[in-house]
């Protein structure tokens, strides 16, 4: 079946254009859609993705890393005793109010305060050991290049944080925020700017294992007290980023894209089928004659809609590459993210709307009467 | 020495009526029409345009129910089994040759061959090419089995039909006028190799055509006219090609 089907589809292959190009569009829309939106919300799990633990324990119910609460500080012990753990730290974070200088307003911020030592656990991969040292003096802090103008501060420029003085000493690049931006420093001065974190509170624990296998089984050994919530450090990410995708609402609006995306992709392919099954319509009558069963024509239709899939989706991989590149190299961030499952899924989901526009192209099978032929 | 089961024919139409169509507009093809044919025999059916020879060899060949008589095939009513058994029943005993061509354009002539047995028999693949060369060299095509139907003439294609329709060694043969596209010469090569299939492999085959010509190439000849059979010629013949045949 496979064989004829897929002759068929390459001597006849201008007839199979359009319902190929569907395919590709579809896959194209679904895989560049979803990898612009993981792109863009993979900034809202900087934190977690660009630093070294394996393990976050926060408050319960946190449901996304910007949402932490303060919680007791006994649980740092906690942690310390398992012994799958190697070592164990506290990070602060918060939203915060930053003020600028000489009362230009304010504006909302993520306030980072991680332990700076050179193996730490808590801090971005972005800080060199000298931003580190310059870090250790209280009231100092860190923000992107690309923030400036929104913090209205430059190098060296004093603003205020929760009321807290702050002072701009160096400057990161490639570190862009979603929802405030990110404003890196001790912990120290983390707990100035924060003031719900009361005396010694973390708002994480951070912990790093001997063996980052072991990250599960710890993980589930710190859910057994109810006043925490632990996650790996992939669990952790991939439920801020969906969290996210859900408070926006970007999420409806990608499922609608989509939707829309294979529908069209599904109409065209599918007539693409039906009329190349109708213009061999005699063809196949003469096979109902000789009493070939009807199922292999059948399948003979399938499989064409299968390779319209695979051809498909082979041509759209290379496309969403080229395209993601072109957005990127147009507006100089890194923005879409092709990991090899979203590409998967987007093939996958593609695949299954060709071979349903395959079976949906079946009904011109009835119009099969080998009869006709006598006429 | 002739066995009775030599002279039993192998399909028989009895009483067989169909008509067109409802009320006023109602047109009746076939007239109470009662036929035998015999294994190994060729017999050609003809009459003018409109007198319900196509509709004749679609309700013995299973393809179109008749609304009163019996088809009797290899001991079988056809049209008392249900539509699956008479599907296999053609799959298994039905070979046929339509007016045109009818082949796959993305196909050459050994694919249009094989696809019949491997869909058909579910045979492998090797299978099918071993019978799809044997059958195409039998044709006179050995040379032409990767052609594609548009690079073949059309007493080619004709053949490559014939060749769809034989590879299964069907029992029954039918075809509805396979010469009228084709020049002399060719329509001439057409008949041949369904008066060999039904010579050299016993099998009986039904041919619509209207030259004349082709009379003198077949066994027996029946003429149709209104959805009558008005001239059937006498056993004498029957009993003659069986002989040759034997
Ligand atoms: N499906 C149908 N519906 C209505 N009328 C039909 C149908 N099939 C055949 N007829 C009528 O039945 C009559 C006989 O048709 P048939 O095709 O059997 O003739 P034929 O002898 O094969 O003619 P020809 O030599 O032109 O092929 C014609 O008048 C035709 O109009
Ligand atoms: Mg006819």
């Amino acid at each position: 079946m496979t064989s004829y089907s897929l002759i068929t589809l390459w001597y006849e292959r201008q007839r199979y254009v359009p319902g190929v190009l569907a395919v590709g569009f579809s896959a194209l829309l679904i895989a560049l859609q979803c990898g612009l939106l993981l792109g863009l919300f993979s900034i809202t799990s900087i934190p977690i993705d660009h630093t070294q633990a394996d393990v976050w324990m926060g408050a319960p119910a946190v449901s996304s890393v910007d949402l932490g609460r303060p919680i007791p500080e006994g649980t740092l012990a906690r942690m310390g005793a398992l012994p799958e753990i190697e070592r164990c730290e506290f990070y602060l974070q918060g939203f915060a109010f930053w003020n600028k200088p000489n009362n230009g307003g304010s504006e909302l911020c993520m306030v980072i305060g991680s332990n700076l030592s050179p193996d730490s656990l808590g801090k971005i991969d972005k800080l060199t050991p000298e931003q580190c040292g310059l870090l250790a003096e209280e009231g100092t802090v860190i923000i992107d290049k690309s923030d400036e103008k929104k913090l209205g501060v430059e190098l060296e420029k004093k603003a205020e944080i929760s009321g807290y003085p702050v002072r701009v000493v160096s400057t990161t690049r490639g570190l862009p925020s979603l929802a405030g931006p990110y404003v890196l420093c001790s912990i120290a001065t983390a707990r100035k700017c924060l003031p719900v974190q009361k005396d010694q509170t973390p708002t994480y624990v951070l912990g790093r294992c001997r063996n980052p296998q072991d990250a599960p089984k710890v993980v589930k050994q710190l859910n057994q007290y109810k006043d925490v919530l632990a996650f790996t450090k992939e669990e952790f990410s991939l439920r801020t980023r969906l969290h996210w995708l859900l408070r926006t609402k970007a999420g409806i609006a990608l499922g609608y894209a989509a939707a829309l995306g294979l529908l069209v992709g599904a109409v065209v392919t599918s007539q693409t089928l039906y009329a190349a099954t109708v213009a061999s319509l005699r063809e196949y009558a003469v096979l109902r004659a000789l009493g070939i069963p009807r199922w292999r024509i059948a399948g003979m239709v399938v499989s064409e809609s299968f390779w319209i899939g695979i051809i498909g989706i082979a041509l759209a991989l290379p496309a969403t590459y080229g395209l993601a590149w072109a957005v990127e190299s147009c507006i100089r961030v890194a923005i879409v993210s092709l990991p090899w499952w979203l590409l998967s899924s987007a093939a996958a989901v593609t695949l299954v709307m060709a071979l349903v526009s395959g079976l949906f192209a079946l009904r011109s099978l009835r119009q099969i009467e080998p009869a006709m032929l006598l006429r | 020495m002739i066995s009775d089961s030599l002279v039993m024919p192998i399909l028989q139409g009895i009483h067989l009526s169909r008509s067109f169509g409802q009320g006023e507009t109602k047109t009746t093809v076939l007239y109470d029409v009662s036929i035998e044919l015999f294994a190994g025999q060729i017999t050609l059916l003809m009459g003018p345009s409109g007198s319900g020879k196509s509709t004749l060899l679609a309700v013995l060949s299973g393809l179109l129910r008749p609304d009163s008589g019996t088809v009797m095939a290899l001991g079988h009513d056809l049209w008392a089994l249900s539509d699956l058994e008479r599907e296999r029943f053609r799959l298994r005993h039905c070979g046929f040759i339509f007016q045109g061509y009818n082949l796959f354009n993305a196909l050459t002539a050994r694919q249009q061959l094989e696809m019949v047995v491997r869909w058909g028999e579910g045979a492998s693949a090797r299978e099918a090419r071993r019978r799809a060369e044997e059958m195409l060299d039998l044709l006179g095509l050995a040379k032409k089995a990767h052609l594609r139907p548009s690079e073949l003439s059309g007493g080619e294609k004709q053949r490559v039909a014939i060749g769809r329709a034989l590879i299964k060694e069907p029992n029954l043969c039918f075809a509805d006028e396979p010469t009228s596209a084709l020049d002399w010469k060719a329509g001439q090569q057409v008949i041949e190799l369904l008066r060999s299939a039904a010579h050299d492999r016993g099998a009986m085959v039904l041919v619509v055509a209207h030259d004349a010509r082709i009379i003198e190439h077949v066994d027996r000849v029946i003429h149709m006219e209104d959805g009558r059979l008005w001239q059937q010629e006498e056993s004498e013949p029957v009993l003659h090609t069986i002989k040759q045949a034997r």
